[in-house]
């Protein structure tokens, strides 16, 4: 009953996907090298669907897995590798020799890096912090695009 | 031991209420369990409580603040629920309950739905939730009807049934509508592998489609049929009786590809309708019926067109103006995780590859220094190259036309002379288009811009080749009209003098008719005219279909299996494989239209070519492109096109209604074919139904309706409502681009707040400094130098990074930017680059951010 990083690499989407490792590293829990289903569930349970009722659910309660600020945090941590709550230039440069490899020049990476953090900084650290990755996404219908949708 | 575990785990729910109640339906289920079959009968749907679920969740909200107060109420009042619940079970219609236990019973019931709701958030294991539920379901189940009062209580339960059922049937008749729609598993296949544009254009073949069956349906079902059954049959009469001197050769293969012989004498063309006002039993007027299923053929199409236009520009506002985060946005959401195939994979890197570099050029393009001089000539020589290239179609279609009329009086025509003009049309449409690409490369536009002008001149093309031919098809038209006059006299002539022959011998009997096959018959030009179009677009399917075949599969046969014996790489290098062609495809598709619009009030079968043709190219081009097409290179969005597409093909429609509404209006009807034989125009099918077949006062409204002093001014009131409308829309539009500057300035107010924590109102700002001057003397003087110094190009650092104006530091970019920023925000938004920028003005920054740590927010900070 244990999942191993072998077996989300025979995912054909997983596998071609250029944040695919990092996304698998998301399941498993810090230094370990196996994944038991309830891990498995509660790194799922991100991608549950928003419902309208839980809006309305008392505020007392620890947020649930789903909502949009954690939707965006796992996303987030995608990218934070150091986790230091903050995407620095390094970081988007390994991203985006990912996203891209080797069909741009460095130097125009570096220009795009810096180009992406200068759209989004806000209080001029040259990082990206969680709360302007945000708003970066504010406009994007995030709640939809990270969700999964079964039998709906 | 679960009620204990259920207090102990109870988190959301945090009331005792709940669980005091949950306690007491225990029990009461217990109790009343043996009764719970009786009430089963009207219960039919478990758990369908979504629909109600959210109306209780409001009512919810309020009852959970009384819910507290009357713990203490329920468990005194247990016994007597119990009681109560258990003669409530027997369901007797004269037992009402009191107001106060109906209103506890229906509080009941909303706690349980609500725990249905959420009972997938409850972190139970799944044995205790399974059983949790179905107990609640079941109470639900039972105690919901017994809700209404009195007599009226199997009328509520009922309804509530009723509601429920009613949901699960709308729910499952849309899953059947979307089943239902054809061909989407293809789409979908097409989509997930060369990308939505692609996909686009198989959808709009999809709409195209249904858009010719109602068609289709209009003209079979009210036109051909009743002609068909009810008409006179084939032979009966001399225009529906291929002529005896074309008898001999009427059924060769080569006459009915031409569309001669006996097609031509049939229902599928204008000629065979007869003239009789009303025919079988019905009564059917079928002339009238003809002219107004050809009016509404494009009535209908001109409201399906925009319709979607509206439907298409109503979705393209939604999602306009974000261009703050372009490229925070390739960065982060770019890549498709629903990709799983490895070379769509591939593809998607090549994409994101080419938008990053798209919008780098798209950068740096508006930087670019170049010769204004030279660009604008070599623009205006590529249009004067391409000018030349379309006049010279032009004229060679039209030589073409006349020469073929030649032909066409000559005897021992080949194959080649025959369709010649069909032949040139289609070279013409296969071999210009890349010339004009090759010819568009001097222009040197972007490449999105360069594609509308691409599109612009093969719209061009087509539409001059297409109104050349309809010129000579013109003339054509009136050699015939001309000719008519004397076929006329001749049959009149030739009808008489055999009259008199049968009557010479014996003046009593009648004279047999003579034969129909015998009679002389007249240049029956509409069916020309008809002819002539449907062997055009039976040419033009045939070349689209050969082109593909050819064209993307033989290539992609060859470039596979001969690459291996080759000198070059043959996937890499010179043919490699075919990307599909959208824009080229559309525009043959609108253009097919095009000439089914113009065709079909002449040939009524046209439609029905039509239909087929979409139907067979559907599956044929599906096959085509999933086996021998790469995807593009070079993604483009598709939804910035679609209404480009529609607006072609609103052109084309009314463009293809200007020859149908002239011949109309203007020449006369055949003598001897066709249902407006007989008359002198043949739009006075109206005016005759008018007069014969509706009471006298419809007549007068229509004439003066018709009068011309009614309906200028009706025009000139629809003119002034358009420019009415049109200067509303503006108005809203600005008033919507002021909302939303005012929201985003309010953004920026805010972020300051919460960054600056001081007011971000200039004179506010310059009242702080005159108030606190000591702490501020060292830094006010610098920054008011730096204000100085920087007003003339502080304007370069926008709140709008997407114009790209901190790419380059350089003062153009102040041009572009300036636009929408006031000169206030520029000192309130930017103060940590201010204080940079005037020490160090060498400093080389190509991208215009400073890398280092910011010193110049000393505006508020000395203050605290």
């Amino acid at each position: 009953g244990l999942l191993s990083r072998e077996d989300f690499q025979r995912i054909p989407e997983l596998a071609i996907n250029p944040l695919g490792d990092r996304i698998i590293n998301a399941f498993f829990p810090e230094g370990e090298d196996q994944v038991n289903f309830r891990g498995f569930m509660r790194t799922l349970a991100h991608f549950r669907p928003i419902e309208d009722n839980e809006k309305s659910k008392d505020q007392n309660g620890p947020e649930p897995l789903n909502s949009r600020s954690n939707k965006l945090h796992f996303a987030f941590r995608l990218y934070d590798l150091d986790k230091d709550d903050k995407i620095s230039r390094d970081e988007l440069l390994q991203v985006l020799r990912m996203m891209v490899g080797v069909n741009i020049s460095d130097e125009q990476l570096g220009s795009i890096a810096d180009r992406t953090i200068q759209e989004a900084d806000q209080d001029g650290d040259s990082a990206i912090s969680f709360a302007e990755f945000v708003k970066v996404l504010e406009k994007v219908d995030v709640e939809q695009k990270m969700s999964i949708r079964f039998l709906h | 031991e679960d009620k204990e575990e259920d207090e102990s785990k109870e988190e959301d729910n945090g009331s005792q209420q709940n669980r005091a109640s949950r306690r007491k339906n225990y029990q009461r289920k217990n109790r009343a369990g043996k009764k719970a079959g009786e009430e089963g009968s009207q219960k039919k749907d478990r758990g369908k409580t979504a629909p109600t679920k959210d109306q209780k969740e409001s009512e919810n909200k309020e009852k959970k603040t009384t819910k507290k107060g009357k713990e203490g109420e329920n468990k005194q009042k247990k016994d007597r629920k119990n009681s109560a619940s258990s003669a409530s079970s027997n369901s007797s219609d004269e037992e009402s309950l009191s107001e106060e236990e109906l209103a506890m019973l229906m509080e009941q019931v909303e706690q349980k739905k609500k725990l249905i709701s959420t009972m997938r958030n409850k972190p139970w294991r799944m044995v205790k939730k399974l059983s949790v539920l179905r107990e609640a379901q079941d109470f639900v189940e039972k105690f919901e009807g017994a809700l209404g009062k009195g007599k009226g209580k199997k009328l509520y339960a009922y309804k509530m049934m009723m509601a429920k059922k009613w949901v699960k049937f709308k729910r499952d008749f849309e899953n059947f509508k979307t089943q239902c729609i054809p061909w989407e598993m293809k789409i979908k296949e097409v989509e997930s592998h060369f990308g939505s544009s692609v996909a686009s254009y198989f959808i709009f073949l999809r709409w195209m489609y249904g858009v010719n069956l109602v068609l289709f349906g209009l003209i079979f079902g009210l036109v051909i049929i009743p002609e068909v059954l009810m008409g006179m049959p084939y032979g009966s009469m001399p225009r529906k009786t291929v002529p005896r001197s074309e008898q001999a050769t009427a059924m060769d293969f080569s006459v009915l590809w031409d569309f001669e012989g006996y097609i031509k004498y049939s229902a599928l063309f204008y000629g065979y309708y007869n003239n009789q006002r009303t025919i079988g039993w019905l009564k059917y007027r079928l002339p009238m019926a003809y002219f107004m299923v050809g009016i509404s053929v494009f009535g209908y199409s001109l409201m399906v067109v925009i319709r979607s236009m509206a439907r298409n520009a109503n979705e393209s506002t939604a999602d306009g103006d974000d261009d703050n985060f372009i490229f925070s946005w390739k960065m982060f959401t770019s890549w498709d995780y629903l990709i799983g195939n490895p070379e769509t994979a591939d593809n998607k890197f090549a994409s994101i590859t080419t938008s990053f570099k798209e919008s780098i050029v798209d950068e740096q393009e508006s930087n670019k220094d170049e010769n204004i001089h030279l660009r604008r000539f070599l623009r205006v020589l590529a249009n004067v190259l391409i000018i030349c290239c379309l006049c010279g179609s032009g004229y060679l279609i039209y030589f073409v036309v006349k020469r073929s009329q030649t032909f066409s009086k000559m005897q021992n025509v080949g194959w080649y002379e025959r369709n010649e003009v069909e032949i040139v049309m289609s070279l013409l449409g296969m071999f210009c288009p890349p010339l004009f690409e090759t010819i568009a490369a001097l222009e040197n536009y972007h490449p999105r811009i360069g594609l509308k002008w691409q599109l612009g001149r093969i719209f061009a093309l087509f539409l001059g080749n297409l109104y050349t031919f309809l010129l000579a098809l013109m003339d054509d038209v009136n050699e015939k009209l001309a000719e008519e006059d004397v076929v006329k006299n001749l049959t009149h002539w030739t009808l008489l003098g055999h009259h008199n022959s049968s009557a010479g011998n014996d003046s009593t009997v009648t004279p047999p008719p003579l034969d129909p096959a015998d009679v002389p018959r007249g240049p029956c030009w509409e069916t020309t005219v008809g002819i002539e179009i449907v062997r055009l677009t039976v040419s033009d399917i045939l070349v689209t279909y050969i082109t593909i075949l050819v064209g993307d599969f033989i290539r992609a046969c060859f470039v596979r299996f001969v690459n291996y014996c080759w000198c070059w790489d043959l996937e890499a290098g010179f043919p490699s494989y075919a990307e599909f062609d959208i824009s080229g495809n559309v525009l043959g598709l609108v253009f097919n239209q095009g000439m089914i619009w113009m065709g079909s009030f002449y040939a009524p079968g046209l439609v029905g070519i039509n239909v087929l043709r979409l139907l067979t190219s559907m599956y044929f081009q599906c096959w085509a492109v999933m086996s021998s097409n790469v995807p593009h290179a070079r993604v483009f969005k598709a939804s910035k096109s679609n209404n480009f597409y529609m607006g072609l093909l609103l052109l084309i429609l009314f463009l293809s209604l200007l020859p149908v509404a002239y011949t109309i209006m203007s020449l006369p009807p055949s003598f001897d074919c066709g249902p407006f034989s007989g008359k002198k125009r043949m739009y006075e099918v109206i005016q005759e139904t008018i007069e014969l077949d509706f009471p006298l006062f419809v007549a007068k409204i229509f004439s003066y309706v018709a009068n011309p002093g009614l309906i200028i001014p009706a025009i000139l009131l629809m003119v002034l409502a358009i420019y009415y409308l049109n200067a509303v829309s503006e108005a809203y539009q600005r008033a919507n681009a002021e909302l939303k500057k005012k929201m985003q300035m309010q953004r920026e107010e805010e972020k300051n707040k919460r960054n600056n924590k001081t007011s971000t109102n200039p004179m506010l700002q310059d009242l702080e400094e005159l108030l606190t001057p000591s702490t501020k003397t060292e830094s006010s003087p610098r920054e008011a130098g730096d204000k100085k110094t920087e007003s003339p190009n502080g304007t370069s650092l926008v709140r709008k990074p997407g114009r790209g104006a901190a790419l380059d530091g350089s003062p153009m970019a102040s041009g572009r930017g300036a636009a929408f920023t006031p000169p206030s925000q520029v000192f309130v938004t930017q103060p940590r680059t201010l204080g940079i920028r005037a020490p160090y003005p060498g400093q080389p920054r190509p991208w215009g951010h400073p890398p280092g740590p910011v010193p110049g927010r000393g505006r508020g900070h000395p203050c605290y």
